[in-house]
């Protein structure tokens, strides 16, 4: 208790358990995560609500995120400046999506962005491509991409406009059950 | 209203900081009138009441500015909107176009640009401290408002109609285009410096006839402080000021006093006024005007300090433009504020509201303000907190938003309540009890959390093998949650009394009993026959307590608890994982867009990239051939090899049933004869055998079939499998209810206790064996003999349904022994780890993808359906048909099990004061008319659901067309745009500006638009999920 005290005020622990999907335990050892990330860097007095952020280069070594292809693209959609530097907030959100509560919307909006390379708020053929590459560590040829990228398109876009929009997206990822249990980060 | 508002804020709190210094500027205004009989005076009384009529001239005249593009003016028009749009520096950034498109028109624009801030601009300080491009903006506004006082004071309603237009209709944009209008003045003035005066006051009047006063006024604090610079500037032309003098020395050097009076305040200011002008321009985005270059960035900060001190509060505030922001944001319900800097305020509502309202993008910082953000806030306010919390959690907004929001929400909300309620101490109540009761759920959950199992093993597996294994243990651990309940049911209502009464155990200990079960257990809590079937009262007179009953309704307890969270969680999974069955398609994208986030280990990874590849290049090649179909002879093959497979299974299944049976008739006697009491265990052993061996020979039925669908060959081995343990447990039922019972054993509850103990130790042992030695050597084959076999994988499937088999056994044994739970409880905990041993040693990561949280579905649903419901009718048949045994246990003497209860509801029947449970029982639970109704409402329910759920696909296929035609809809109407713009661009090539201001415009609010349609389809989505949930 002492320790949650001197971390975070009372109102700023409670304020991040309406804010995320998180218990208060969890936000505090979300917080040594982060923490330990950078012990240099991140104060262990966050009641001043100090403006630190962890380089991306130090969030991409978590064992969570370390070997996870798209790290670099998570980090990215959850950072602030979509640099990949994350502050404790970010850190937060980002876990909290990646946790198993966060309903499947919040979860599907989330995936929509890590998977839109170029931001431009559709998936389209190229975003495809870099997903299928990344997926499959180049072991398919250049025509068997862009067949597979032309296939999920094909099954995927409902309005046919030649690329995903944030609905096409949704609608199929309730196609997949699965997709629940692994847009999942366990913590 | 406004000048109202100002001037009573004014009058009533001079204690304020800014007045010292507005006193300083009143002054000053006192001396500028004082000064009339100056050289430009005369000018000055003509500009002053020129501008009164100017005004009303002038007002309408703003609009025709607007549609005057070719006034220098004009270009900064395109300026406001951009700004606006992102009242902050992030307009800057975005744009950088509009600083350039100042610099062009420099002298003439750029420095009018900048006095009309000063002087008449003011109002629209919205728009100025937004646009980077007016240096002045951000301390004038300052000295704008404090100012404005005097002059509408003392001058009367003109002046605060021409000044309000601008500033509270939130006019920001007429404001500028007063400046853009004005601007081409001032060219002019420049080539007739003699009028300025009479020129400026002539435009300048509608804001600016006041402006003298005001404008000075403003000045006082920057304008002021330009004007003193433009004034040693007309030594010295190179200032851009050096134009703005023009008029500037007329009028302004009355300014100058009061400003001079403020600049003594500020030490900074008073030598070099324009500089912190250009800070200002500076600091809030990149001060374009290229005039005050050096020095300012030299000063900015000795300047910046300097003006905070003049303007202080208002200043102030304006630094802390954030936080002022989410204030007023609240405050915008009455957006003229009744706080007491209302005035202020006011002034940055009207420029805040207006500038979201087009720049609502969702990712900036204040959509709070746009008319969804309002929307969500008031759609949040209503809700109930726990609601409110759910709903803040699901916004896909970054904590620091959610964080604002949920404050703006909770501010809203006691404002309300204190509104509304604030005498009514019983809503306090209330509060105070929501939030003691939301505090302790928090806290229980935290416990929940801190006592659930293996988290750490869990994330380790789901680490190195994905989803669909860790289901396998994931499944393991609630069947442990289950035993753990029922463990604590049956212990604390059953065992515990029992122990109290106690009865001594005549039977030796020798070791085997662990084994069989038998002999030194017999006569323990652990068997039915143990128990005693007296009233168990200790003290004479006190609280009795009837075994009998006791015994029974724990039983009951136990099912029922089993029974609704089985349906429970069976619902909640269906719900999840068959949301849209029936478009269910092949599911390549799925396939792309499921990456397993939880798998993090490097191999693990690798693997999964690989077998992911292959799966995509097999499904490609199947996509392919999909137009090649099968033929006839192939068919026929292929739906005889099926057959025979089933046919084979099935025939085994039959004939193991019949071995097991044969071998249970059997049983008794061959027991009889022999006096080993290891023999018990043979039966245990050869079903163990068949559980063994069987489905193992079922999995490689896959060699000769070949299912299209991976999927299908799992069901079709869940469904041999589940046949086989079911039919042997239901023989076994049938040997326990119909042999063993009636056959006139000493107590032969207890037996069928000890006979289901066997068979599930045995089971167990056979596991673990099967574990360390089968899987073990699995592995030494695959790995040093026969390398081709390599690593196996874990079959999910097979060992779910082992799980499943050994539940079942539970369910039934609990009756007759009611300790099996906590057997079970600890079986499957070592089975936990022995299981996650043999997986990191002797299994690889399943290269199929597998739906693993559709396999959890089915799983629980067969655990509900042949296992429980199996289980549910054994113990029917065994308490409404089955006769106790006459010397054990707690129903001895009894025709039936039931019997107990009907003896209660006699003995309740005496007693009046329990009526209602006779009455209870009489009319619903034992009468068939009850029954009846009952389930033909349910029926009818059932129905009207099923028929609600057809409308619903209905629905739901039309609504799918309907997106594929807005699709069509949109790509027909974006083409038909881009030939109309393109016939555009070919009809004026050669228009420069216009085009540019076109094409910048248009450029943010497209974005903007798109952004917040975005937006808006997610919350759409959202709604529409939620009724479902």
């Amino acid at each position: 208790m002492g320790n949650k005290q001197t971390v975070f005020t009372h109102e700023q622990l409670e304020e991040y358990q309406d804010c995320t999907f998180f218990t208060r335990k969890e936000i505090m050892r979300l917080f040594y995560r982060y923490q330990d990330l950078a012990p240099q860097l991140v104060p262990l007095d966050y009641t001043s609500c100090p403006d630190v952020k962890v380089p991306y280069e130090l969030i991409g070594t978590m064992p969570e995120l370390k070997d996870n292809p798209f790290r670099q693209r998570i980090a990215q959609v959850f950072s602030e400046d979509g640099d990949g530097h994350m502050t404790l907030d970010n850190f937060l959100d980002m876990f909290s999506v990646m946790s198993e509560m966060a309903p499947r919307d919040l979860k599907a909006y989330y995936a929509f962005k890590i998977y839109d390379f170029n931001n431009d708020d559709y998936i389209c053929m190229w975003d495809l491509e870099q997903t299928v590459t990344k997926l499959t560590r180049g072991e398919l040829s250049a025509e068997e991409v862009s067949l597979v990228c032309e296939k999920v398109l094909d099954e995927a876009d409902g309005d046919h406009d030649g690329r995903l929009s944030l609905e096409d997206f949704q609608n199929m990822i309730l196609r997949a059950p699965d997709f629940l249990s692994t847009f999942h980060i366990r913590i | 209203m406004s000048a109202y508002y100002r001037n009573n804020g004014y009058e009533e709190e001079p204690d304020y900081p800014d007045y010292s210094g507005s006193r300083n500027q009143m002054q000053g205004y006192l001396k500028t009138q004082e000064y009339p009989g100056s050289l430009n005076n005369s000018a000055f009384s003509k500009t002053r009441r020129n501008p009164y009529s100017a005004d009303s001239r002038t007002s309408p005249d703003y609009p025709r500015s607007l549609a005057e593009p070719d006034y220098p003016g004009s270009l900064s028009n395109p300026d406001y909107p951009g700004i606006r749009d992102d009242p902050y520096s992030a307009s800057s950034r975005r744009h950088p176009g509009y600083p350039r498109t100042l610099a062009e028109p420099d002298y003439p624009g750029s420095q009018n640009n900048p006095d009309y801030p000063g002087t008449r601009s003011n109002p629209y300080a919205a728009g100025f401290r937004r646009s980077p491009d007016y240096p002045t903006s951000l301390a004038k506004p300052d000295a704008f408002w404090s100012n404005p006082y005097h002059p509408y004071s003392s001058k009367g309603p003109d002046y605060s109609e021409s000044q309000r237009n601008p500033d509270f209709a939130g006019s920001g944009s007429s404001g500028n285009y007063v400046g853009s209008r004005t601007n081409p003045d001032y060219p002019g003035f420049l080539g007739e410096p003699d009028y300025p005066g009479a020129q400026g006051n002539a435009y300048h009047p509608g804001p600016g006839a006041s402006s003298n006063y005001l404008g000075s006024g403003r000045n006082g604090g920057h304008a002021g402080s330009r004007i003193k610079p433009s004034i040693d500037t007309l030594g010295e032309p190179d200032y851009p000021g050096a134009e703005n003098p023009s008029y500037a020395p007329h009028f302004l050097e009355k300014p100058d006093y009061p400003g001079a009076e403020d600049y003594q305040n500020s030490p900074n200011f008073g030598g070099e006024p324009d500089y912190p002008d250009a800070e200002d321009g500076r600091d809030y985005g990149s001060s374009k005007t290229p005039e005050m270059p050096r020095e300012l960035l030299s000063r900015t900060s000795s300047v910046h300090h300097g003006r905070v001190s003049p303007v202080s509060l208002l200043t102030r505030q304006n630094e802390e433009y954030p936080e002022n922001i989410e204030m007023q944001s609240i405050e915008m319900a009455n957006p003229y504020g009744h706080s007491d800097n209302g005035y202020v305020n006011p002034a940055y509502v009207d420029e805040s509201i207006p500038g979201p309202t087009y720049g609502n993008s969702p990712s900036g910082g204040d959509w709070f303000k746009s008319p969804q953000g309002q929307k969500l806030i008031a759609s949040l306010i209503p809700m109930t907190s726990r609601d409110r919390i759910k709903a803040i959690r699901n916004q896909p907004r970054t904590m620091e938003e959610k964080r604002k929001l949920r404050r703006m929400v909770d501010k809203e909300k006691s404002k309300q309540s204190r509104r509304i309620f604030e005498l009514n101490c019983c809503s306090q109540c209330l509060n105070s009890i929501s939030l003691a009761y939301r505090r302790s759920k928090n806290i229980l959950s935290e416990l929940l959390s801190s006592v659930s199992l293996w988290q750490k093993t869990l994330k380790i597996i789901g680490g190195k093998f994905g989803t669909s294994v860790l289901s396998y243990f994931n499944f393991l651990r609630w069947l442990l949650k289950f035993n753990v309940i029922s463990f604590i049911v049956t212990f604390s209502f059953v065992t515990i009394p029992q122990f109290t009464v106690g009865g001594n155990n005549t039977f030796p200990f020798t070791g085997l009993e662990f084994f069989t079960g038998a002999d030194y257990f017999t006569d323990t809590v652990m068997y039915y026959g143990f128990y005693t079937n007296s009233t168990i009262q200790h003290r004479s007179g006190g609280t009795s307590y009837n075994m009998q009953l006791a015994y029974i309704f724990t039983v009951a307890a136990c099912l029922i608890i089993c029974f609704f969270s089985l349906l429970f969680s069976m619902a909640r999974y269906f719900r999840n994982n068959f949301i849209n069955p029936h478009i269910y398609s092949r599911g390549i994208a799925k396939l792309i867009f499921c990456w397993d986030f939880t798998i993090t280990h490097e191999k693990a990874v690798k693997l999964k990239q690989k077998n992911l590849s292959t799966e995509i290049k097999e499904n490609l090649s199947e996509i392919l051939q999909e137009n090649g179909k099968l033929t006839l002879s192939q068919h026929l093959t292929r739906l005889s090899v099926h057959l025979a497979a089933w046919v084979v299974s099935t025939g085994m299944a039959t004939a193991c049933c019949a071995a097991v049976y044969y071998l249970a008739e059997n049983n008794l006697e061959f027991l009889k004869s022999q006096k080993n009491p290891g023999a018990t265990l043979l039966l245990p052993f050869v079903v163990s055998c068949i559980n063994l061996a069987v489905p193992r020979f079922y999995s490689m039925f896959g060699l000769v079939e070949h299912y299209e669908i991976p999927r299908q060959e799992v069901y079709v081995l869940l469904i041999r499998n589940i046949f086989l343990k079911i039919s042997i447990i239901g023989i076994l039922c049938y040997y326990w209810l119909n042999i063993v019972a009636p056959a006139d054993e000493k107590c032969w509850e207890t037996v069928i206790g000890q006979e289901i103990y066997r068979l599930l130790l045995m089971d167990f042992v056979f596991s673990l064996a099967d574990s360390f030695l089968g899987e073990f050597l699995r592995r030494v084959i695959g790995t040093r003999f026969i390398t081709s076999l390599g690593l196996q994988e874990f079959d999910i499937a097979r060992n779910v349904l082992e799980l499943i088999y050994a539940q079942t056994l539970v369910w039934i044994g609990t009756f007759f022994c009611p300790l099996l739970p906590f057997i079970q409880m600890i079986t499957l905990f070592i089975m936990f780890y022995v299981k996650n041993i043999s997986l990191r040693m002797n299994f690889q990561p399943p290269s199929k993808a597998w739906r693993a949280s559709q396999m959890m579905t089915f799983f629980i649903f067969l655990l509900f359906f042949p296992s429980f419901t199996g289980v549910l009718s054994t113990m029917a048949i065994t308490i409404w048909r089955l006769k106790p045994s006459a010397n054990c246990g707690p129903f001895r003497g009894l025709p039936f099990f039931i019997y107990s209860i009907y003896g209660w509801i006699d003995s309740l029947s005496n007693s009046p004061s329990y009526t209602w449970v006779v009455w209870i029982y009489q009319n619903l639970i034992g009468s068939v008319h009850f029954f009846f109704i009952l389930t033909l409402i349910v029926l009818i329910i059932t129905y009207l659901y099923w028929q609600i759920t057809e409308g619903r696909k209905v629905m739901i296929k039309l609504l799918h067309e309907q997106i594929i035609n807005e699709g069509k809809d949109k790509m027909f109407l974006i083409e038909k745009l881009s030939k109309l713009q393109d016939t555009d661009k070919r009809a004026n090539p050669s228009s420069l500006t216009p085009e540019r201001t076109d094409v910048e415009e248009p450029g943010p609010l497209y974005g903007r638009e798109h952004e917040a349609a975005h937006d808006l389809r997610f919350r759409r989505s959202v709604q529409e999920h939620s009724p479902k949930a």
